[in-house]
């Protein structure tokens, strides 16, 4: 009879456990009710099975008090069960759940399970001159990224890892400043042990906050994009587009912030100015007469065409049965122009006869020299042009005349155009354009220091030089006069793109140096007019202060 | 009595305290040393870590000197546990000070409160000689009683929705504590005075009743915790007051008859309660799904939860964590921060301390030859296991949540006190054992 007793506890035991063990298997989504009915009837039954028995010593009326005594061990027991559920078995399916707000549609998750990018002090991203455009900070516990600088910070793009990600630097070289690249596996343990905060390394970009500042103020309101470039490293000192987003308000830590920064994100993919576009990398437009840059290269560098020989231009071509009308000649009694004064000039119908003499496949291979529809190795993405939206559109002569003079199914970027001026500055070679300068260590080592690296030689020396002073005859006695700059030798190209709309997009590109080019520029604002004189007021100024704060 | 000059050597107790001791400085120097570089080292907890493990070493002492013949035991528990509470309010006082300005400070008063506390436990400890009056003005008391919780009633400050405080000048009272203590005490003196009516029943047509002794205040009792539970909205003191009655009762008469009537009862009434009030009913929702409601009345559960299941195993250390964003956190959920931060290891550990606290009180329950005593003992004890498990139910969401604190640990003035009082009377009563019948 005892053993059938003993039998039965154990029983009983065993059936109360798997009870348990079925429950502890179930999700800790949605089973709330079901887990709590398998602990309580498990563990009655193993309640049931281990409930002290009357000692024979004990007295009769002590019998209540061991009673109460094992339910509260009993009920401990349960919360022990519980703690050893969400803390072992189903910690991390209960840490990691996500759930969406029913009433408002927001998102709720563990704030520690998804930004562990927030618990690292990532590193500080400064200008050239030590400006910081973006910093870490440490606020409630975990860190904040602030970006102090209002017309330079965007350059490093966002940093939004609850929301919308990273973008631009912040994406590129998020290995080296959330610390990722760096980690020595003994330092990493040593630093454990000492409970030192994770740190990434830090930045120096290429960019001069000065400029950035001159570059906005020049653009005010307009849209559009600024690109300075050194010439002869490629550094971009200047990247400038306007509008921009405003990266410290996408950088969600909490709650607050996260909604915040749901409806900036809102309010900037509604506006029609496009703010989330960063123009000056991602921007593609129709380059307009800044081509003729590339067209005169490539007519110069094959031998096609010299500055000096004489093209007829007497107000318009008939290229099979396609007109193309002449509006930029200064003096419409003039008949005969060369290449040189077609550049100063803008003479379309000049360029529309030097591409049909260079026929589709130079101008194609050299506009591809140049950056056309090639992929432009940069730090940050960059969007690539096309010469053509079909290969065969050059074969057809009248849409190799309008692209010879910049129109056609031409796209490019700003940064692109930039390259253009950058290589005729540069005696013909492209150098790869990089925004980032070195990564710093946290003891203040160097620990990548870009080195300037050609990307490709695109023209002769000769032809660029001969390019070169055909820009700055431009400036001199052409269209581009107000970018002259006293005592310093500026060359350049106006350019305005048709876009299908009222008001074309107003371009220029140039260069400028106290005798060779030390600077190149690309502006562009977007359908900024007919006129050039708002881009090359920009140019102006950025070349000038550039080279005088060097 | 034959006195003998000098001290007796609490051995054992010492001992222990001085292992509760160096927890204690160890826990703040952690606390100190992973405190982030920003916020500088802070000299004057570490000061007030060193004073408290002074004043209980200093306790202990108190009773060699004053050959206090008590338990050992009971000292060392409650000082680790205060020692816990203490160390995670300081490792938490930066996070809420910057949450919240009007939680400055939280530290330096929980310090206040724990030293209190100690001198209350020794004082009560050694000194208290006044079994005979509780015993016999327990109507006197259960008027108070009574009277504190009407006017909590009618005069309660409400705080996060429910009427638990009384505001007497700048402080702020929790009667519900107090009225703890006088339940306990009414109840032993009346069930013993009683005793002898236990075997007899009357009839009502067919059902067998107990005797009216018996019937009158558990109706009273029922009707209160009701009361409690549907107009002060607090279900945590409620299920506390009526869990000390059904185990006094029980143990009083050793009928479980009536404990299995009382809990039926207190479970229909709350279904009823459930289905009336809105206000109750989202907090079972809370209980089951906090879910459904994410980001306003289950926010509090759904960061618990969080905080709990990111401890895992061995937690994430102190000041490793992000207990801070549990709202209410210094009170109700004190337990998920050290979840968090100390892990599985940390909560068992806590878990059996309060284990060993009130196996220790049954144990000089059961050791302690007068009926009344042993009363209290069990019902103090009790309280103690109930309260504990009830928070850390709701906290480990096997209840619905109820807003009352966890003992020792949990900030407050009115709770740490009332708890050190019941540990000080624990250990008066263990020290007499060989005493005399209370008349």
């Amino acid at each position: 009879m005892r053993k059938l007793l003993g039998l039965l506890r154990f029983a009983l035991v065993g059936v109360g456990i798997g009870i348990i063990g079925y429950g502890l298997t179930l999700s800790v989504i949605g089973s709330q009710g079901r887990w709590l009915l398998c602990l309580g009837s498990g563990g009655f039954l193993i309640a049931l099975g281990l409930w002290p028995t009357a000692h024979p010593d004990e007295a009769e009326e002590s019998r209540p008090t061991v009673n109460v005594f094992a339910a509260i061990v009993f009920i401990f027991g349960l919360l022990a069960l519980q703690m050893a559920r969400m803390q072992i078995f189903s910690s991390k399916s209960l840490a990691e759940r996500t759930g969406i707000d029913p009433f408002s549609g927001d998102v709720l998750s563990n704030p520690r399970a998804v930004n562990g990018a927030l618990l690292i002090k990532r590193g500080t991203i400064f200008d050239r001159n030590g400006v910081v455009l973006a910093e870490s900070a440490k606020r409630r516990g975990i860190f904040d990224r602030r970006y102090p600088n209002p017309n330079a910070s965007y350059v490093c793009g966002y940093f939004s890892p609850l929301k919308y990600g990273t973008t631009g630097i912040e994406e590129a070289y998020d290995d080296q400043l959330s610390g990722r690249e760096l980690v020595n596996p003994i330092q990493d343990e040593v630093d454990k042990l000492l409970g030192r905060t994770p740190e990434g390394a830090d930045i120096r970009l290429t960019i001069n906050a000065d400029l950035q500042e001159t570059a906005h103020r020049m653009l005010g309101d307009s849209i559009g994009a600024v690109v300075l470039i050194e010439v002869a490293t490629g550094a971009i000192r200047a990247l400038a587009s306007n509008p921009h987003l405003d990266p410290n308000k996408l950088v969600a830590i909490d709650l607050d912030s996260a909604t915040a920064a749901t409806a900036y994100w809102a309010q900037l993919n509604s506006d029609p100015q496009q703010p989330l576009l960063v123009r000056a990398t991602d921007g593609l437009y129709t380059p307009g007469s800044t081509f003729k840059t590339v067209t005169a290269s490539a007519a110069i560098d094959s031998g096609t065409a010299g500055p000096t020989d004489v093209f007829i231009d007497n107000g318009q071509l008939d290229v099979d049965g396609h007109i193309i009308v002449e509006e930029n000649r200064p003096d419409d009694s003039i008949d005969q122009w060369t290449l040189s004064e077609g550049l100063a000039f803008s003479l379309n119908v000049v360029f529309a006869r030097v591409g049909l003499e260079l026929g589709p496949d130079r101008l194609r291979i050299y506009a591809e020299r140049f950056g056309f529809g090639e992929p432009i190795p940069f730090d940050v993405p960059v969007v690539t042009g096309q010469i053509s939206a079909s290969p065969d559109f050059l074969q057809n002569p009248a849409a190799l005349a309008d692209t010879s003079f910049g129109q056609g199914e031409l796209l490019t970027s700003p940064i692109g155009m930039a390259l253009v001026a950058a290589t005729l500055a540069n005696g013909g070679t492209m150098m790869r354009p990089y925004l980032v300068e070195a990564v710093i260590d946290r003891d203040g080592m160097e620990i990548e220091t870009t080195e300037p690296r050609l990307l490709r030689n695109v023209v002769d020396a000769a032809t660029a030089n001969t390019m070169q002073e055909m820009m700055v005859n431009a400036v001199e006695s052409g269209y581009a006069t107000n970018a002259a700059i006293d005592g310093l030798r500026v060359g350049g190209k106006t350019g305005t793109a048709e876009t299908g709309s009222d008001m074309p997009h107003s371009w220029f590109i140039g260069f400028a140096g106290e005798k060779e080019p030390e600077y190149a520029v690309a502006v562009v604002f977007e359908f900024g007019g007919i006129s050039s004189q708002g881009p090359i007021a920009t140019a102006r100024q950025i070349l000038l202060e550039a080279i005088s704060a060097d | 009595m034959n006195r003998q000059p000098g001290a007796i050597v609490r051995r054992a107790e010492l001992r222990l305290v001085l292992i509760a001791v160096i927890f204690a400085i160890v826990g703040a120097w952690t606390v100190s040393i992973t405190t982030p570089k920003e916020i500088a080292i802070h000299w004057p907890d570490l000061r007030q870590t060193a004073a408290l493990s002074g004043l209980v070493l200093f306790a202990t002492l108190f009773w060699s000197l004053t050959r206090f013949s008590g338990d050992e035991i009971l000292l060392p528990i409650v000082s680790v546990l205060a020692f816990v509470g203490f160390i995670v309010l300081v490792r938490l006082q930066p996070d809420l000070t910057r949450l919240d300005d009007r939680l400055v400070g939280l530290d330096s008063r929980q310090a206040i409160y724990i030293s209190a506390g100690i001198v209350l436990m020794v004082g009560i400890g050694r000194f208290f000689n006044y079994w005979h009056l509780l015993k016999r003005y327990r109507y006197t008391m259960l008027l108070m009683c009574i009277g504190l919780l009407l006017v909590t009633f009618f005069f309660g400050t409400p705080i996060g929705g429910a009427k638990l405080w009384i505001s007497v000048g700048p402080i702020q009272i929790q009667p519900s504590e107090i009225i703890k203590i006088g339940l306990v005490l009414f109840l032993a003196s009346y069930l013993e005075e009683h005793r002898g009516l236990i075997g007899s029943t009357w009839k009502v047509g067919p059902l067998r009743l107990p005797p009216i002794p018996y019937l009158l205040p558990m109706a009273l009792m029922w009707g209160t915790s009701l009361v409690i539970l549907v107009v002060e909205n607090d279900l945590g003191s409620a299920l506390l007051l009526f869990s000390i009655f059904l185990v006094m009762v029980y143990v009083g008469t050793g009928r479980s008859y009536y404990v299995l009537l009382g809990l039926g009862s207190f479970a229909i009434a709350c279904m009823a309660a459930l289905s009336q009030f809105a206000r109750i009913g989202i907090r079972v929702q809370n209980w089951l799904d906090p879910w459904r409601d994410p980001l306003d009345t289950g926010y509090q559960q759904i960061q618990s939860d969080f905080a709990i299941s990111s401890g895992g195993i061995l937690g994430v250390g102190l000041n490793n964590g992000q207990p801070w964003r549990i709202p209410a956190l210094q009170t109700d959920f004190i337990f998920s921060a050290i979840a968090e931060e100390l892990g599985l290891l940390g909560t068992l550990a806590l878990l059996a301390l309060f284990g060993l606290l009130v196996a220790r009180g049954f144990s000089i329950a059961l050791s302690t030859s007068d009926p009344y005593l042993r009363l209290v003992a069990i019902g103090l004890s009790a309280s103690l296991g109930v309260q504990t498990a009830v928070i850390l139910g709701g906290v480990l969401r096997l209840i619905p949540l109820t807003g009352i604190t966890l003992p020792f640990v949990s900030y407050g003035g009115s709770s740490m006190l009332t708890n050190f009082v019941i540990a000080g009377l624990l250990a008066n009563i263990s020290a007499q054992r060989r005493r005399g019948r209370i008349q």
